[in-house]
């Protein structure tokens, strides 16, 4: 599948397949199967047999599944609402597509998220493509969409407006990390994944996710006023 | 393990930090250091209190953007995608309306059908009848040119053949002025030859010298 891809990019902190990872999914075959590779397998059968309702009837569920997690890892990662949206869209609609070229050696979760990263990765990209060439407003539609969402829930002002502050200054400082950085930060702190499993999903040593994380979480308490 | 003077380093917290996180148990040494220095356990807490803050400060931002509302028009959203995966592409019909239209507008126009060919004769009948009287008008001209030009060529013909014996100084002058006409045709037109012809003997010069 083209989204697994073999190149890293220190800059972008894009994602690739490495010995270690291998090592990692092997090690994983000897774990029992977790609820969602099991429903991708059965998915991935059912589409082999042709039987395309039934698949998309069973798809609806790991969707459920991994919609909240999935979400929750793109906006932090885009920082912006509609564009997280769209990216947590195309990685379903991926994994549907290419649901034949699921192996069981790779836990779902890893699988699934590797192509949500690598669409994430992308849309920056073009974003940042986009910026050079044209002059960014503002208010972004992610800062609306923040007014918007959290303008109506709380009725406090004073909370809505320092929880407002917070959230800025937090996006702001998860943009200044280095991108391989802010890929193990998201995907530890809002995937809820350990550090074994974001270094199978990027390809990175284990050892080397934990300085990342390390150096992620110092970074950030440094640009967040805490104790660096 | 890695102190800094006898305290844990941050890194080491972070470890720490992390395994309990994921549940893994921490290193014994370690968990007893944190047990027994109480700038180290402060140290400690301070870094899970601000990584579990950035946590739950990021869940609950995304959490208020992407309301179960939210979600679930966006599955909805990804169910419809998913719904034309596997389906061969669809062959939109032409429309039908507009085919019936067309059907029912070729019926009703059967009578105007009849003016057009109507027209169409009338344009033909038209053109006929117009090279006619033009061919009629081209036959009587010529038949009119050919009796103008015997009447005129018959006299000239005729008048050297009666004064011939008569007037042999005028047949003179005409064969001077037929010879200069062909000297006139024979004479280079560019003005800047013109001289040099004029320098050059002619043969009709010699022959009258003779």
């Amino acid at each position: 599948m083209s989204d697994i891809r073999t190149l890293r990019d220190a800059d972008t902190g894009d994602l690739g397949v490495s010995a270690s990872t291998v090592g990692i999914a092997r090690d994983r075959r000897s774990a029992p199967l977790a609820e969602d590779s099991r429903l991708a397998i059965e998915i991935r059968g059912l589409v082999e047999r042709g039987e395309m309702d039934e698949a998309r009837e069973r798809f609806g569920d790991l969707v459920a599944a991994h919609q909240r997690r999935a979400s929750r890892i793109a906006y932090q990662y885009l920082r912006d609402a509609a564009d997280a949206d769209e990216a947590v869209q195309d990685a379903f609609v991926k994994v549907f597509s290419h649901i034949t070229s699921y192996r069981e050696t790779w836990p779902f979760e890893v699988w699934f998220t590797r192509i949500l990263i690598n669409g994430c990765l992308d849309r920056r990209k073009a974003r940042a493509r986009r910026d050079r060439r044209f002059v960014s407003n503002e208010v972004t539609d992610a800062d609306q969409a923040r007014v918007a969402g959290s303008g109506g829930s709380d009725g406090d002002p004073e909370r809505t407006l320092l929880a407002r502050e917070r959230s800025a200054r937090m996006a702001a400082a998860i943009d200044r990390l280095d991108g391989r950085q802010r890929t193990v930060f998201t995907l530890c702190h809002y995937g809820d994944c350990t550090p074994r499993e974001i270094s199978a999903m990027t390809g990175l040593n284990e050892s080397t996710v934990r300085v990342h994380l390390f150096r992620a979480a110092r970074k950030l308490r440094g640009l967040l006023g805490g104790k660096p | 393990m890695r102190l800094r003077g006898h305290h844990l380093h941050d890194d080491r917290l972070f470890e720490c930090y992390l395994a309990e996180r994921s549940g893994d148990p921490i290193d014994p040494p370690t968990a007893e250091h944190l047990a027994d220095c109480p700038p180290c356990g402060t140290r400690y807490h301070d870094l899970v209190r601000v990584m579990d803050a950035l946590r739950a400060d990021g869940e609950a931002e995304a959490d208020l953007i992407f309301t179960p509302e939210r979600l679930r028009v966006q599955q909805q959203q990804i169910a419809k995608r998913v719904e034309h995966i596997g389906r061969p592409a669809r062959v939109i019909s032409f429309p039908g309306q507009f085919v019936r239209r067309t059907l029912t507008a070729t019926t009703s126009r059967t009578a105007p059908r009849w003016v057009a060919a109507a027209a169409a004769a009338g344009l033909f009948i038209g053109v006929a009848l117009g090279a006619s009287y033009e061919w009629n008008g081209f036959i009587r001209s010529a038949r009119q040119s050919l009796v103008r030009g015997a009447d005129t060529a018959r006299p000239t013909r005729l008048t050297p053949v009666a004064t011939r014996g008569n007037h042999p100084p005028d047949v003179a002058a005409d064969d001077a002025f037929l010879s200069d006409l062909e000297v006139a045709l024979e004479r280079p037109h560019t003005r800047e030859l013109l001289a040099f012809d004029a320098f050059t003997p002619h043969v009709r010069e010699v022959r009258d010298r003779r």
